[in-house]
């Protein structure tokens, strides 16, 4: 029988020896923080398990690894460089080779192979949300804009993708999309420990890009596509930027300047992908900062500090049982102590993941979602 | 050319060698190469039997060249030269051939490790066979030391030197001798008080005769070699003459310019005009140049109207440099606190209360800014949580190391909270406690007692909660994450390398170890030694260390650096390149190439006749080889290292054995 | 042609690399047995002529190996050296020499662990251009004589 280990493609066993067992990643993690006591989700003995584990029955048994959100808190803490959270991936991938997974998740990897995308809905449904848009096809332009999976299906976010489209007009730049030819990144599907069908993507979504020749630049909306295509794609062409990055270029430039008031009271969530796995801090407050009128304030827990708000790693399709509290509950309450007007988010889990608090917080008068997509969409 | 008499001693280094390398092989092997006369193998050649092995062979079998075929000649080169010496033959005859680093220790198989060490074996025979006796000359030495860096470690180093007879120069970048050691307040195990044990030493480098401190000063440049360096020290302008300021202070009070403290870790202010502590050495006030309204902006001179009797104030002061000979240096640089601002997710920065230990000292410490009393936003905090290895021990901000003190620090500080707030709630997160030395561990217990939680595991993120701070880790023991609030979180800082040091460092070809500290000689061996002759370390140069042992290594680096002074003579290179001055083209490309300008083109008598071609003054030569390798005739050649040698050398290791 | 072994005629200057593989040597980091160390002063000492003549000798590959940039212990050697044989690709390519037999690099007194990288790199770069042909028509010339 083939050893577990091996079968933990990412995962260089030998390195787990070197974590001292200082819980740096249990006490950062923010799964650990909204699980409970009795039954705590651990990272910190997840290694452990694991360096000790005999053989076989490391995955087995372990149903909480779905918890993990992915954000990346433990591996970025570790001082001793072990990457805990890719031991969390690993797991789930032997878990997703055994098949021995929760229906919800299954179902999403089943849709992956069909449909190209994580909903289940057919490819012909990724045009809904550009109707009555005139658009350029992807190999026409310079520019891709890729709009990636959610924010094409869900109605509430194909308004985000829509101010991508009204800004880069407005902008006057040359653009073009996939459309209906748009193919999942596989972010999700990768932390979901999927390799397969991820190197399917990958490559599918290689072949895309690479081929139309014009493409230099691909701007996603989300950070979780870009993070993909940054660190998992090292075959493709063209540059690709989360869509903070390309409008504080052209904010540095001078091409966008936002003239209209935004006179309200905005404090803005750093998404763990775009913060703390790839470091951008800075982009998208240098956004929010360039709107006149608007009064910028910021979490006690911020940048580095940030808190997830438990929309990645596959969190958009399973819910932890018994959790006292959800961490994007505790973001919106926050923001409401601070007298916020606006929560801004840049990515369109978070600002899925947050506007279902405030609305199963009732707070719908109180405070608003919205991505900086949109708020500088209403400036300019 | 007479043909040579060789012998060949093969080394077993106990199993070291012979584990891996089968030395009867080896042994028979060399018996079969020209010119060896003897071939024989030993348990431990530089043990004393191994060597009279090779000096009874020298005269009973009248050889010439010597090979050892061992350790690393970087290793016993020296030994088996003295043994040939000693027998009468000349130490350069010696080559070895390194089969316990380059053959026993790197491949595990023996046929391998066996035929690799016999292509070495023959090389070093044939390079053997071609080497010529060569002649050690000596130089005198200036008996003159310097010691760069003002802290305990070159404190004590100066004047153990200067104790000894010889004249010291002590160069400190800052206003003030001290170093870190003066901003602490108490010092482990033991208590003690720090200033208090250190400004009588402070007082007698400036009382002592034999030593000239440099104070406010910089080394800029080095040249030279052991025995003669010439060194280049920059002064910066004080803008207040140290002799003749008597620190009345008087003109300090009509400085209307406020700076950060830096004594004060930052945490009170100064006058631009100040002096940097009360018992500071040189007992002068110093003008900050980045501060001062005059030299900033052109105006003001308030200060000099107040000093006009004695009139030491001189704010048209200059930068200048000096020149300085010496014999021997010694490297005492010290360390720099890490930045805490590195590790964001610990608040520092962002959360006034959360303060390094450094800071810590300072607020605790009777000459602080808060007289010793512990206050935070002047209150006195409930619970106090200390945080361990911040910047030590972590690979994200590239310090693999551990700093060594911040364990015993924090247990310090902990007491220290105790006697301040008997009823203080105090925390302590560690990964490991490092508690190894004299009474550390006994000090460690001690503190344990007096109601301190120590929580194994540490603490990941801090934020805010209200009015407290929270600091959230895990203790491991009970596989739980953990929530203590704190008015006051102090961080462990570790060491890192002073900031100038770097550059210093290549100024005198000091290598550094991977973490970034100065390289010692050998990790057992010769651990103040650099590879730099006439070069010493002493203190957090090389690496973290407590007082103790700051004060211990200085102490050895100080009997290392008197050794040439006292001697008075120390040995010029050896291997040093010779010309054939028939054969020069007197084209130059050597003088170009030597980086010692050791070479010059001069009339030279040949026969009769005169001609110009290189000259190579032997004093400076260094033996690097590079003049060497651009003589397209061959004319100049390095001793011991010449074409003919290495060719020949390259031949034989080519071959197939 | 796999069990190629081929030899690497290696020249670390004393102070740096010399002492970087006496680290690897201490530390007992295992490296392949194909390199051959000869010691010099200095990486400045290298004459290209050298390098040329270990490939003529028998060497499949040559390395020259001294301090990183700023850190020779005679100042500057190490930079004359790499302005020196920077070129000596261009000329072996022009000796129809493949460039690759040819390596320097930078190794200091504490980097056993890099030492025994670029043994291990050095070899495996040359043992995939195969035996060195000046060496082999040598051997063949001789044979035939
Ligand atoms: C918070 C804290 C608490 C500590 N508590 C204790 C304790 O209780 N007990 C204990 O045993 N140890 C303690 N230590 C360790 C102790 O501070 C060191 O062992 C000691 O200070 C080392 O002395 P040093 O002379 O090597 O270095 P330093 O004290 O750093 O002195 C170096 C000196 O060199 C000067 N310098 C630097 N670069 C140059 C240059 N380029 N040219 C000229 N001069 C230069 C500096 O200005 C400085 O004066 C503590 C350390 C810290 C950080
Ligand atoms: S990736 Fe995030 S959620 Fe997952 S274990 Fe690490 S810290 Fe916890
Ligand atoms: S942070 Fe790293 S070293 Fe510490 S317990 Fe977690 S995995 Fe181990
Ligand atoms: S001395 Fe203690 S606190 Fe400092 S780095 Fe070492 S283990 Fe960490
Ligand atoms: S060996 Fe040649 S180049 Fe080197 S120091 Fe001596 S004379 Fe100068
Ligand atoms: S001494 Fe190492 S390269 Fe010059």
């Amino acid at each position: 029988m083939q050893d577990a280990y091996e079968r933990c493609v990412y995962l260089e066993r030998l390195g787990l020896f070197g974590c001292v067992q200082c819980g740096k990643c249990t006490a950062g993690c923010p799964i650990n923080y909204v699980t409970t006591q009795e039954e705590p989700f651990n990272i910190r003995r997840l290694v452990y398990d694991v360096l000790n584990a005999p053989g076989e029955e490391l995955a087995s048994e372990k149903h909480f690894l779905w918890q993990c959100t992915t954000c990346g808190t433990c591996s970025l803490r570790c001082p001793k460089d072990i990457k805990p959270r890719d031991v969390v991936m690993n797991l789930r991938s032997i878990l997703v080779e055994d098949g021995t997974l929760p229906p919800a998740i299954r179902d999403v990897l089943k849709s992956i192979s069909i449909n190209y995308n994580p909903w289940s809905l057919g490819k012909e449904k990724r045009a809904e949300w550009y109707k009555g848009l005139e658009l350029k096809d992807a190999s026409e332009a310079e520019l891709c804009l890729y709009v990636g999976c959610t924010p094409a299906f869900d109605s509430r976010l194909q308004k985000l993708a829509r101010s991508a489209v009204a800004i880069l007009q407005k902008l006057g730049i040359d653009f073009g999309i996939f459309g209906t030819e748009e193919i999942c990144c596989g972010n999700e599907i990768r932390r979901l420990g999927d390799t397969w069908s991820f190197d399917a993507l990958r490559e599918a979504n290689t072949e895309l890009f690479n081929g139309c020749e014009n493409i230099r630049q691909v701007m996603t909306l989300s950070p979780h596509c870009w993070n993909t295509f940054r660190n998992e794609y090292p075959g493709l062409k063209a540059e690709v930027l989360h869509y903070s990055i390309f409008l504080a270029r052209q904010l540095a430039s001078g091409a966008l300047k936002p003239a209209k008031e935004f006179a309200k009271r905005v404090v803005y969530h750093d998404p763990c992908f775009l913060g703390k796995q790839n470091e951008i801090y800075d982009e998208p407050r240098a956004l929010l900062k360039s709107i006149p009128g608007i009064d910028f304030v910021e979490f006690d827990r911020n940048r580095e500090n940030s808190l997830c708000c438990e929309g990645g790693g596959g969190r958009m399709w399973i819910e932890i049982e018994h959790a006292p509290e959800r961490l994007a509950n505790i973001r919106v309450r926050d923001a409401v102590e601070m007298g916020a007007d606006v929560i801004a988010v840049a990515c369109p889990f978070c600002l899925l993941t947050l506007e279902d608090a405030v609305k199963a917080m009732d707070l719908e008068g109180k405070v608003q979602v919205m991505d900086i997509l949109e708020i500088i969409n209403t400036t300019i | 050319m007479a043909s040579k008499r060789i012998g060949v001693y093969i080394c077993h280094c106990g199993v070291n060698i012979a584990q891996n390398v089968r030395i009867d092989d080896l042994r028979a092997f060399a018996a079969g190469l020209p010119g060896v006369r003897v071939a024989q193998n030993y348990m431990y050649m530089c043990s004393e039997p191994g060597q009279e092995m090779i000096r009874k062979d020298i005269a009973e079998n009248r050889l010439d060249r010597i090979v050892v075929v061992a350790c690393s000649p970087r290793m016993h080169e020296p030994t088996f030269r003295n043994a040939m010496k000693s027998a009468g033959l000349n130490p350069y005859c010696l080559e070895m051939a390194n089969i316990r680093e380059q053959c026993a220790w790197v491949h595990k198989d023996a046929d391998v490790a066996t035929a690799k060490a016999k292509s070495l074996l023959a090389a070093a025979v044939t390079k053997v066979s071609l080497l010529e006796p060569l002649e050690e000359r000596e130089v005198p030495v200036t008996k003159t030391a310097m010691v760069i860096g003002g802290g305990i470690a070159g404190i004590q180093a100066a004047l153990d030197i200067a104790d000894s007879g010889f004249k010291t120069y002590l160069v400190e970048k800052d206003a003030s001798i001290g170093g870190h050691m003066m901003q602490l307040d108490k010092t482990f195990p033991t208590l003690d008080c720090s200033a208090c044990i250190l400004t009588p030493k402070m007082a007698d480098i400036k009382n002592h005769p034999n030593i000239e401190l440099l104070a406010y000063s910089e080394v800029t440049d080095v040249k030279g070699f052991v025995g003669n360096f010439k060194v280049t020290v920059k002064r910066k302008p004080r803008y207040i003459d140290e002799n003749i300021c008597n620190a009345c202070g008087s003109c300090a009070k009509y400085c209307a310019i406020a700076i950060k403290d830096s004594f004060n870790a930052g945490l009170s202010k100064l006058q631009a005009l100040h002096i940097p502590f009360p018992q500071a050495i040189p007992a002068a006030y110093v003008i900050d140049p980045l501060a001062c309204r005059y030299t900033r902006e052109g105006t003001c001179r308030q200060c000099e109207q107040v000093c006009k009797d004695l009139n030491a104030i001189n704010l048209d002061m200059q930068e200048h440099s000096i020149e300085l000979d010496v014999g021997t240096m010694i490297m005492a640089t010290g360390f720099e606190p890490f930045d805490a601002n590195r590790k964001p997710e610990l608040g520092y920065g962002r959360y006034e209360n959360v303060i390094t230990g450094m800071e810590f000292e300072r607020i605790v410490s009777a000459s602080g800014p808060n007289q010793g009393q512990l206050l935070i936003n002047g209150k006195k905090p409930k619970e106090v949580v200390f945080i361990q290895c911040v910047g030590s021990r972590d690979k994200t901000v590239g310090n693999e190391y551990c700093s060594r003190v911040c364990c015993m620090y924090t247990a310090k500080h902990a007491h220290l909270v105790r006697e301040k707030l008997p009823d203080a709630k105090i925390t302590i997160f560690y990964i490991d406690v490092r508690a190894f030395g004299k009474g550390y561990e006994e000090f460690y217990d001690r503190v344990k007692g007096e109601e301190v939680y120590y929580r194994r595991g540490n603490v990941s993120e801090v934020y805010r909660k209200g009015d407290k701070l929270i600091c959230r880790g895990e203790d491991t023991l009970l596989g739980q994450a953990l929530e203590v609030p704190a008015d006051l979180v102090v961080l462990a800082v570790g060491l890192e390398p002073s900031p100038g040091a770097r550059e210093l460092g290549q100024l005198l070809k000091l290598s550094k170890s991977p973490d970034g500290f100065f390289l010692e000689g050998h990790p057992k061996l010769r651990p103040v030694e650099t590879g730099s002759d006439g070069v010493f370390l002493a203190g957090c140069c090389q690496g973290p260390k407590d007082i103790p042992d700051t004060v211990a290594q200085a102490g050895a680096a100080a009997a290392k650096a008197i050794i040439p002074l006292a001697q008075g003579m120390v040995k010029t290179e050896t291997m040093v390149a010779r010309v054939r001055a028939e054969a020069c083209r007197a084209c130059g490309y050597c003088v170009d190439a030597c980086p010692y300008d050791a070479i010059a083109l001069g009339e030279v008598r040949l026969g009769r006749a005169t001609k110009t071609a290189a000259v190579v003054n032997e004093v400076l030569c260094k033996s690097c080889g590079a003049c060497s390798a651009v003589c397209l005739s061959g004319a100049i050649q390095q001793s011991g290292f010449t074409d003919d040698q290495l060719l020949a050398v390259i031949g034989a290791i080519g071959k197939e054995y | 042609m796999s069990s190629f072994e081929p030899k690497i005629v290696a020249f670390l200057c004393n102070w740096c690399t010399y002492a970087g593989a006496d680290l690897a040597g201490t530390s007992r980091y295992q490296y392949p047995p194909n390199v051959r160390v000869i010691r010099v002063m200095c990486s400045s000492r290298i004459n290209p002529a050298f390098i040329i003549n270990a490939l003529l000798e028998g060497a499949d590959g040559v390395l020259v190996s001294g301090c990183h940039p700023g850190e020779c212990h005679y100042t500057s050697g190490n930079y004359m050296a790499r302005r020196r044989l920077v070129l000596m690709h261009r000329m072996l390519e022009y000796l129809g020499i493949h460039p690759d037999r040819f390596r320097m690099s930078w190794v200091s007194a504490s980097e056993g662990a890099k030492w025994a990288e670029v043994v291990t790199e050095v070899t495996e770069a040359v043992k995939v251009l195969g035996p060195n042909v000046i060496k082999r028509e040598q051997v063949w010339m001789q044979q035939s004589l």
